[in-house]
């Protein structure tokens, strides 16, 4: 079943279908520079998914959080919740691609009797620390001595400009027009101005605003790019028997994928298909162990950091053939109440808050509880779609019946 | 984590895994690794072959001569070194001595707004400044999207 390409592979997964829940969820202001700290928000963001679940801090016994960004450890959770307990814990959580992948860890750690309640953790401070930043977000890139030798010195850094190139090649390739990156960035931006707690709540947004954004990095433009925010965001995975026991209705993780660029491929500009991302990969693997194919999807949320980020990544998930994501998304097909795909009903990385994807694990789990500002009428299958670049993953989650 | 080193983001010429690639462009020439086992050329210069498992390289010349695979037109500084540069175009040109090698670099010697797709470019050597690291220059090869030959 796995699928194998020259450039990446899936990995295998056991399947957790049914095992396991998410039972809580908690969110932090998002905003612009809060002048807090990414273990603050951390903080912030447990408490209240721990209080939605219905739990106290020293039920949780399980914590999966970024070992990258390692600001709300286990250490960091006893010194706030001034508790002492044992807990199992993984460094592979957290947001971006391993905000799909926690639910996995969680239901192992839960069916093999290591832990109860797991909490999955991630805070981003990166608003009020960008300025001690080299490239801000690209400085993690910077610090890779072959980037740092044969990409920076030559101007092709950071992200805008991966992305421009890119995009470029996916129009070159494709015929994807400006007009048909920006019906993302539009559908992300009306989804926000539907969401009071998304940072560009109440500043709409039209194509022609979306087409006369200052240019970045030819063909990126201001608005396809994604926010630079505070906030952070938590959630809770149980079993699937002691969810049904807990307040807040179940969200039943049903499939998760992760795929993975192998060798130089990790290098965006190494990528073989460039085009393509390890979704390719990862979403088949998801949905197969879910048992659900894209048409049965009713709400999506991906990692959008650039809108062209949002088309490889429908398209590689199958929700139409390679190439014509562009021409898909025309319209209101993203639309959270007349579209096809449901998108990014939070408002995404673009619109809603940099928070590198743990909001839109949120934002699943509410579409599927009937809470979501922008609420997907009769939601009952969602799927999140991960990516750092040389990663992407996928969950599916599932109302409880 | 900022990066600490003085002349960034000159390369740092001194890193062993990159370094025959600036002293071959030193000498007016584009080199790339040849797999010892397999014969392939590796590029970029990692651990292991992506054709065999090949480990041990030789640095080759290669003919520089290539097509513009793709490219953006950089408008804003990401860093203080780009302030006085922008705009400038950076892309990925595939080698046609081996289409596997696609290399990262500035786009010279064209308009903008008339570059194409895979249009023909030629290996050119100049040096590399910037305003913010004075009195210092490395030689890098640059693409010319006006090839002479």
């Amino acid at each position: 079943m796995l699928e194998e390409r020259d450039w990446g592979r899936a990995s295998d997964l056991e399947s957790i279908d049914g095992q396991a829940a998410i039972a809580g969820i908690g969110e932090t202001a998002y905003t612009k520079a809060s002048g807090r700290t990414a273990t603050e928000i951390g903080a912030e963001a447990a408490e209240r998914a721990i209080a939605d679940a219905g739990l106290e801090p020293s039920d949780i016994d399980g914590l999966t959080y970024s070992g990258a960004f390692a600001d709300f450890d286990v250490a960091a959770f006893h010194a706030h919740f001034g508790t002492s307990h044992e807990m199992w814990s993984s460094p592979w959580g957290g947001g971006m691609a391993w905000a799909a992948t926690a639910p996995y860890l969680a239901a192992r750690a839960i069916t093999s009797g290591r832990a109860r309640h797991v909490l999955n953790v991630f805070p981003v401070a990166w608003a009020t620390q960008r300025s001690s930043m080299t490239g801000g977000p690209g400085e993690t890139h910077a610090t890779q001595p072959l980037k740092q030798n044969l990409e920076v010195p030559f101007g092709w850094f950071p992200q805008p400009v991966y992305f421009a190139t890119i995009a470029r090649r996916h129009m070159i390739e494709f015929g994807t027009t400006p007009e048909q990156l920006g019906a993302v960035a539009l559908a992300a931006r009306r989804h926000a101005n539907l969401n009071p707690a998304a940072v560009m709540h109440g500043r709409p947004m039209t194509m022609d605003d979306y087409l006369s954004s200052p240019v970045l990095a030819d063909p990126v433009k201001l608005l396809d790019c994604c926010l630079i925010s505070d906030g952070g965001a938590a959630y809770v995975t149980t079993s699937l028997e002691r969810a049904r026991d807990l307040p807040r209705p179940a969200a039943v993780v049903a499939g998760v994928g992760e795929a993975r660029l192998t060798g130089r491929n990790g290098h965006w500009s190494q990528q073989r298909d460039f085009t393509s991302t390890p979704q390719v990969l990862s979403a088949p693997a998801a949905f197969a162990m879910a048992g659900v194919t894209p048409a049965d999807i009713d709400v999506l949320t991906v990692y959008d950091p650039f809108t062209i980020v949002s088309l490889m990544q429908i398209e590689d998930m199958g929700f139409c053939p390679k190439g014509e994501a562009g021409r898909f998304v025309e319209g209101d097909t993203l639309f959270h109440d007349a579209g096809k795909l449901p998108f990014n009903t939070h408002g995404g990385l673009l619109s809603h808050a940099y928070v590198l994807g743990i909001a839109h694990v949120v934002e699943v789990v509410k579409q599927l509880r009937g809470s979501a500002p922008a609420q997907v009428p009769g939601a009952e299958i969602g799927v999140y779609g991960g990516y750092t670049g040389a990663m992407a993953s996928t969950l599916v989650l599932r109302k409880d019946r | 984590m900022a990066i600490k080193r003085a002349d960034f983001p000159l390369p740092d010429v001194d890193d062993e895994r990159t370094a025959p690639f600036f002293a071959a462009a030193a000498r007016g020439e584009l080199a790339v690794p040849r797999c010892d086992t397999c014969g392939s050329l590796a590029w970029y210069p990692m651990d292991e072959c992506d054709r065999c498992d090949g480990t041990s390289f030789t640095w080759t010349p290669v003919d520089g001569h290539g097509t513009l695979f793709s490219w953006a037109v950089v408008r804003r500084p990401f860093l203080p070194a780009f302030a006085e540069l922008v705009p400038f175009v950076t892309g990925l040109v595939v080698l046609d001595v081996n289409p596997r090698v696609r290399m990262v670099s500035y786009v010279v010697d064209c308009e903008p707004e008339r570059l194409v797709a895979d249009q023909p470019v030629e290996v050119v050597f100049r040096p590399l400044r910037f305003p913010t690291v004075p009195d210092r220059e490395v030689v890098v090869p640059m693409f010319s999207a006006a090839p002479r030959s």
